[in-house]
């Protein structure tokens, strides 16, 4: 019989499995909204691209999505790159708000269009992996496709902050992020890192979507959960510091874990929206790492 | 009565309220209730985002509360007009605490925050099948007997009249001039004297009042609610769509914004059937690239109507004498 404390401790590892994820895409956030100040309506509406590219590149070859994952990525960053120099570009210098319309009509195109393209069912694959269990102990298992997601989305998680800290792009965009107006004068091309920054941000949500395929329903709203979560991510890791997204993302991750177990599942998303509250409203730099990416 | 948009506005207003005599069908009218309903619901935002510049997206939360307080409170024995009354209160209670929080914020971090405000009522309202029915819904008490939806659309119709009046007074009122100077700079608005965050909350709690009676017409219309129904974040989006696409932070915009907004969106449903959402993403995306000053914005910058007399500019040039010219071409030589 399970002790509470077994009981705890698998919801927390689940979580930080779960959260490994939800850093990914927050960090694909903090990213464009610390580059861009643009709160990206689309992200979800990425997220959810990335997975019906991986499920039909799966139907097609049989290949794994833990193996043909960058396919989405870079599907994710051509789309994310010209969504910047389409759409973003021509309206910047405009209120906030403008780019958030655009990015929600975006959105509702793209998860139309693939209700039109796939239809409105939920989709689901099957890999031999998703039988494994990997048992720690008595009581504790792990699922071995959330390990493998786990583990690939640490390492990405890892590239992706060593890119913004460790080269000249990441100087170029942090640069851009302290000061739009200067940066240009020391020779940056502002519009070509932005939008690289935007097609990253993008491709880190593409990834997570392609693994996330094997372990969730796929279907076209899939997105919007992640997207509001993201938002969540970006606000309680200080808003556009992506190391702080990554922690926040494990955090949510527990939290999430934690509700459901305690509360039930239901609850989950709203513990999410009332801590994103309070964070705003005690403490709106944000919890987790005080530096702008 | 000067201003033409005043002039327009009431003379559609009126020539509205005579539509039911001649359009017999109920189903055009319910298009057309709901034309009028998003019309007031839009000029209620645009007091909060289009005059004080705070861009609400969660304006589904005023919405649902005059929804469901209609729905809850009538379950508890108070008659229906009197339980709309304290649905309104309750969306206006909701007001102040949302304001309270939110208002301290500014930009993408407002929208967020509403955003997070609304999203938490609805999974509440979900939550607590006890108290609100749940995802399984609530029965709505209908504020009409006879000839239901003639009532309704004239309800709309006046609901809309009545926003539409109270806009027209505060933008020429003190309180107007107030909002905008926090629209267009908060800051310097602040330095000259003007309570900010009291401006801002009372546009809001005049902005929810409204929105919670559209709710609660709204919910009696349909008789039955779910959370996914009004508290929905496309309601927040609808609302905060229909005011920018007419033009925020004008009179007329919200209204023109409806009329258009409502009849296209019929039409995609019954032409394009299951991708009418994705022609009114394009329609959005168009709208911002191309009018994002909204309709009567760019009827007002391009075509030069509804002008009113020009502002003054803040620091006006002085005209250059022809001794300064003089002077200049000297110096630049």
């Amino acid at each position: 019989m399970a002790n509470w404390f077994d009981v705890a401790l698998q919801a927390i590892i689940n979580g930080l499995l779960t959260g490994a994820l939800y850093a990914l895409i927050g960090m694909g956030m903090a990213l464009i909204f610390g580059v861009m100040r643009i709160v990206n309506f689309a992200h979800g509406a990425f997220l959810m691209m990335g997975m019906y590219a991986t499920y039909v590149v799966f139907q097609a070859t049989g290949i794994s999505p833990y193996y043909q994952f960058p396919v989405a990525g870079l599907l994710l960053f051509v789309v994310g790159y010209a969504t910047y120099m389409g759409l973003l570009r021509p309206i910047r210098g405009q209120v906030d708000f403008m780019v958030i319309l655009l990015t929600m009509g975006l959105a509702l195109i793209l998860v139309d269009g693939a209700q039109l393209v796939f239809g409105a069912d939920y989709h689901q694959i099957n890999i031999p992996l998703l039988s494994r269990n990997i048992r720690l102990g008595s009581q504790i298992s792990i699922n071995a496709p959330w390990l493998v997601s786990f583990a690939i989305a640490a390492v990405l998680a890892c590239v992706l902050y060593w890119v913004v800290t460790h080269t000249m792009f990441g100087r170029a965009a942090r640069a851009i992020a302290q000061n739009p107006y200067a940066a240009p004068l020391t020779g940056i091309n502002v519009n070509r890192i932005q939008a690289a920054a935007f097609g990253i941000g993008s491709a880190a949500a593409g990834i997570a979507g392609a693994l996330l395929l094997p372990v969730f329903y796929l279907f076209p709203d899939v997105g919007n959960q992640f997207k509001l979560k993201s938002f969540v991510m970006v606000v309680l890791g200080g808003m556009g510091s992506i190391q702080g997204a990554a922690i926040a993302g494990l955090v949510l991750g527990v939290v999430e874990s934690l509700t459901s177990l305690y509360w039930g599942n239901e609850w989950a998303l709203a513990v999410d929206f009332v801590l994103f509250i309070l964070v705003l409203s005690l403490k709106p730099s944000g919890i987790f790492g005080s530096q702008r990416a | 009565m000067k201003n033409p948009q005043i002039i327009i506005a009431a003379i559609f207003l009126v020539a509205a309220l005579f539509v039911p005599l001649f359009v017999p069908t109920d189903y055009t009218l319910q298009v057309l209730f709901r034309v009028f309903l998003f019309a007031a619901l839009g000029l209620a935002w645009n007091l909060v985002g289009g005059y004080a510049g705070q861009l609400s997206l969660g304006h589904a939360a005023y919405f649902g509360v005059g929804a469901y307080g209609l729905a809850l409170f009538s379950r508890l024995g108070i008659s229906p007009w009197a339980s709309v009354l304290l649905g309104v209160v309750m969306a206006v209670i909701s007001a102040a605490m949302i304001g309270k929080v939110s208002f301290r914020l500014r930009g993408p971090y407002f929208a967020l925050c509403t955003i997070a405000f609304a999203e938490v009522l609805r999974l509440v309202a979900k939550n607590l099948p006890n108290v609100t029915g749940g995802d399984v819904g609530v029965q709505v008490p209908a504020l009409f007997m006879q000839s239901a939806t003639r009532s309704f659309y004239w309800a709309g119709v006046l609901l809309t009249a009545f926003a539409f009046g109270l806009t027209a007074w505060i933008e020429r009122s003190r309180f107007g001039y107030y909002l905008m100077a926090i629209r267009e700079d908060q800051d310097t608005a602040l330095s000259v004297g003007v309570n900010a965050s009291r401006c801002k909350l009372w546009a809001l709690l005049i902005s929810a009042a409204i929105t919670g009676l559209g709710g609660a017409l709204y919910a009696s219309m349909f008789l039955f609610i779910v959370p996914d129904q009004v508290l929905a974040m496309e309601i927040s989006t609808e609302i905060a769509i229909v005011a920018m696409l007419g033009g925020a932070g004008t009179l007329l915009g919200p209204l023109l914004g409806s009329v258009v907004l409502e009849t296209a969106a019929e039409t995609f449903k019954n032409i394009f059937k299951e991708a009418h959402l994705l022609i009114y993403g394009v329609l959005i995306v168009l709208v911002v690239l191309f009018m994002p000053e909204g309709i009567v914005g760019t009827l007002t910058s391009k075509l030069g109507l509804f002008k009113k007399a020009p502002p003054v500019p803040f620091a006006a040039p002085l005209p250059v004498t022809a001794e300064e010219e003089a002077q200049r071409a000297a110096v630049s030589e």
